[in-house]
């Protein structure tokens, strides 16, 4: 283990450069798994293919989950058609933010999940509450084992006839509120509801949804992540309606004014 | 009961038709076979006196030691197989020192006695929680203490049942011994005629002569935590109900 | 070591992704306690490096009638640390017949937070309450279970920035006269509001609103007030 003297008086033959007989390697592309010289096993991970901000609002007898359908790649718009809003049961959805493996994951987890409860058929449903709290503690439970899910998830739903809405991240950070935005959205689109909920705290589901719109229309604008596709997650004590595929007109003619920039 | 013997008497966990469980009678059989310990809870404190039966005139009697400390405000007298009472009494001691390290207070006396019974009943089948034990603990324990309740006395059997009493006694000399106490026994009893009454009753049912060597006294107070008497103040005691 | 050489990622445009298992999420905790109430108080902001996740979270749990626990740091940590503790306090309910008293709390509080030593909960925890004899009370911990008895205390964010107001306004540090007398309710109550008021102003992880606690022998008596939300 000691260093040969001559790799610190002589620069690297081929800096950044795969060692003689490797396969080039990217730096920060670390594999999971890997142990290190030091002897010590790291589960370093870091997301694949990631989805980007998902918003959630609480309206007057129901609460809306909207995000774009994109799987991003890096930079690259690489998966145009991820569902990352699903519906677990006929009173609660989930949308992600971040790894869409992990997601997929754990969505195939929660819908044996649901199967089991329906085979079960005793009148019990994983209300959005239980969810919430369990999703919290299997994140918490992995990022105790240093190998996170990496995502962040919304979960929105009816419980007791009142509307819920709560929000985890890949450590297990919890918490509940009638306003919830994701990633960029954090960002761009939650100061924006929150403007909304101030002006009209009890929203019908129109005037929701058109606040959603609008959202999601300036994270397609800003978000370099984003994508004009989305998904909007409406439930009420009536039910779960998902659509999919929104299209939303935009208009790019104030680009032509923004200069300086090129 | 012994004339019905059947393959019911061999399994500690199987019951009989009739609902029974015969090994765990039998260890409550056992108990009548130990030496006689009394217990009286006053308003003062509890006392235990019990007998220590000595066999041999060679035998050392003060290595006989049936009533032991529990923690600071709690002692017991055991009856029955002395090697069971160990394993017991060192499973309380544990309990009551984890509960102070956990919640920096003294274990209730019901705590302990439940404490215990939990490792009482662990005979039977091996399961998850580790290996059971072949047979029940041939033992009955007396818990006398204080705590925020004031002065408590507990009984346990080797079936896990614990129950509080104003006086208790256990052992061969127990069924005598119990109708006595019963008559004896009233609420305002001070600590000194407690003493008094649990010997006077030892003095009964004991086959040999009481004196200060073949029994052993030992009280709970608020003043005094668990305390064990002197030969000389058990002589004391001896020598005023003589 | 060569190989090492290469996994530079220092170099421009390299980029890794790199996580904790910990996050500040700000938030303050204030308790007073008087001879016979004690008052616990916390703000309701939570937050996300710049960002306000939560503008309605209070970090007070209430344990029983007689005690509160106030908790701020890591808020997964404050979760799971709390959610283990009402669980542990509704099985030494079942077990031992009686609620749990505060001194059995705070020292319960240490343990558990002392078991996690080497992978501690990363919080700040103050425990206000009454005893037994019905006095008020009050234990605050580091994040490792070290316990301290107090009349008085600030913890979490602006906990470093508070304490010496508290000192000066409850404790009466450094003032001439006689002995102290115990703090009543109103004085306790408004040294509160103006220490939130004054967090609000310089720390930026303080704000949005107030819930304090008294707790007293006939209860917690719950109240709120609004802080500034910028």
């Amino acid at each position: 283990m000691y260093a040969n003297p001559n790799s610190i008086i002589n620069p690297s033959l081929w800096p950044n450069g795969p060692a003689p007989g490797c396969f080039f390697n990217f730096p920060g592309a670390n594999v999971t798994s890997t142990s290190s010289s030091s002897g010590i096993i790291t589960r370093t991970q870091s997301p694949v293919t990631t989805g980007t901000s998902i918003l959630g609002l609480v309206f007057d007898g129901g609460v809306m989950l909207a995000g774009d359908m994109l799987g991003s790649y890096g930079s690259m718009a690489k998966f145009r058609s991820i569902e990352r809003t699903i519906k677990v049961n006929n009173s609660t959805v989930l949308g992600a933010t971040g790894d869409i493996a992990d997601f997929q994951h754990l969505k195939a987890i929660i819908e044996q999940k649901v199967i089991d409860e329906d085979c079960a058929d005793d009148g019990f449903t994983l209300k959005p509450k239980a969810l919430h709290t369990w999703l919290t503690r299997v994140l918490y439970n992995r990022r105790s084992k240093f190998d996170p899910l990496w995502n962040t998830f919304l979960v929105a739903g009816i419980e007791d006839g009142e509307p819920y809405l709560g929000c985890v991240d890949k450590i297990g950070t919890a918490f509940s509120d009638s306003k919830i935005a994701t990633g960029y959205g954090a960002h761009i689109a939650l100061p924006l509801m929150r403007e909304g909920l101030e002006k009209k705290p009890q929203m019908t589901q129109e005037e929701a949804r058109a606040l959603l719109i609008n959202c999601l229309r300036v994270l397609f604008y800003r978000d370099c992540r984003a994508l004009n596709k989305h998904q909007i997650a409406t439930i009420t004590k009536e039910g779960v309606t998902i659509e999919n595929n929104i299209e939303l007109d935009t208009n790019w003619e104030v680009a032509n004014f923004v200069i300086g920039y090129e | 009961m012994f004339l019905t013997r059947s393959e019911y008497d061999r399994g500690v966990n199987t019951f009989s038709p009739e609902g029974r469980l015969f090994q765990v009678e039998y260890a409550i059989e056992a108990i009548k076979l130990g030496s006689t310990a009394i217990g009286i809870q006053t308003s003062e404190g509890v006392v235990l006196a019990v007998e220590k039966r000595i066999t041999s005139p060679l035998m050392e009697p003060t290595t006989i030691e049936k009533i032991v400390e529990i923690d600071k405000h709690i002692g017991c007298a055991v009856s029955g197989l002395m090697a069971d009472s160990r394993t017991m009494v060192d499973r309380a001691r544990v309990e009551a020192q984890n509960h102070w390290f956990t919640y920096d207070e003294k274990m209730s006396v019901e705590s302990v006695a439940q404490a215990v019974s939990n490792l009482a009943i662990q005979f039977g089948d091996s399961d998850d929680d580790g290996n059971a034990m072949s047979r029940p603990f041939g033992v009955a324990i007396l818990f006398a203490g204080i705590d925020e309740k004031g002065p408590q006395l507990f009984h346990m059997d080797p079936s896990g049942t614990y129950v509080q009493y104003d006086a208790k006694a256990i052992g061969s000399g127990s069924e005598g011994a119990q109708q006595s106490l019963q008559e004896a026994y009233n609420k305002s009893l001070t600590l000194k005629s407690a003493m008094k009454t649990a010997l006077t009753i030892l003095k009964q049912v004991m086959e040999e002569k009481l004196s200060s060597t073949n029994v052993e006294v030992a009280a709970v107070t608020p003043d005094q935590p668990f305390h064990m008497y002197s030969k000389e103040q058990v002589e004391e005691v001896i020598k005023e109900i003589a | 070591m060569f190989g090492q050489a290469i996994l530079n990622d220092n170099l421009p445009g390299a980029k890794q992704h790199h996580w904790s298992p910990y996050t500040d999420n700000g938030g303050t905790i204030v308790a007073v306690a008087g001879d016979d109430f004690a008052i616990i108080a916390s703000d309701t902001r939570l937050i996300q490096g710049y960002s306000i996740l939560s503008r309605e979270q209070t970090k007070l749990f209430k344990l029983s009638e007689q005690t509160v626990l106030g908790v701020s740091g890591c808020w997964c940590d404050v979760l799971t640390f709390t959610r283990t503790l009402e669980a542990r306090m509704k099985m030494y309910l079942h077990e031992h017949l009686k609620p749990m008293s505060t001194p059995a709390v705070a020292q319960l509080v240490s343990t558990m937070l002392y078991h996690k030593r080497f992978f501690p909960y990363y919080v700040s925890n103050i425990v206000a309450g009454l005893d037994q004899d019905g006095k008020g009370t009050l234990y605050s911990y580091d994040p490792v279970g070290h316990c301290e008895k107090n009349r008085y205390r600030a913890g979490g964010a602006a906990g470093a920035m508070l304490q010496p107001l508290l000192d000066n306004q409850v404790g009466l540090k450094n003032m001439k006269g006689g002995v102290l007398p115990d703090i009543t309710k109103e004085k306790a109550l408004m040294v509160i509001k103006d220490s939130f008021i004054s967090a609000a102003e310089r720390d930026t992880s303080t704000g949005d609103g107030v819930i304090i606690n008294i707790i007293t022998k006939s209860g917690v008596e719950v109240m709120h007030f609004p802080l500034r939300k910028d």
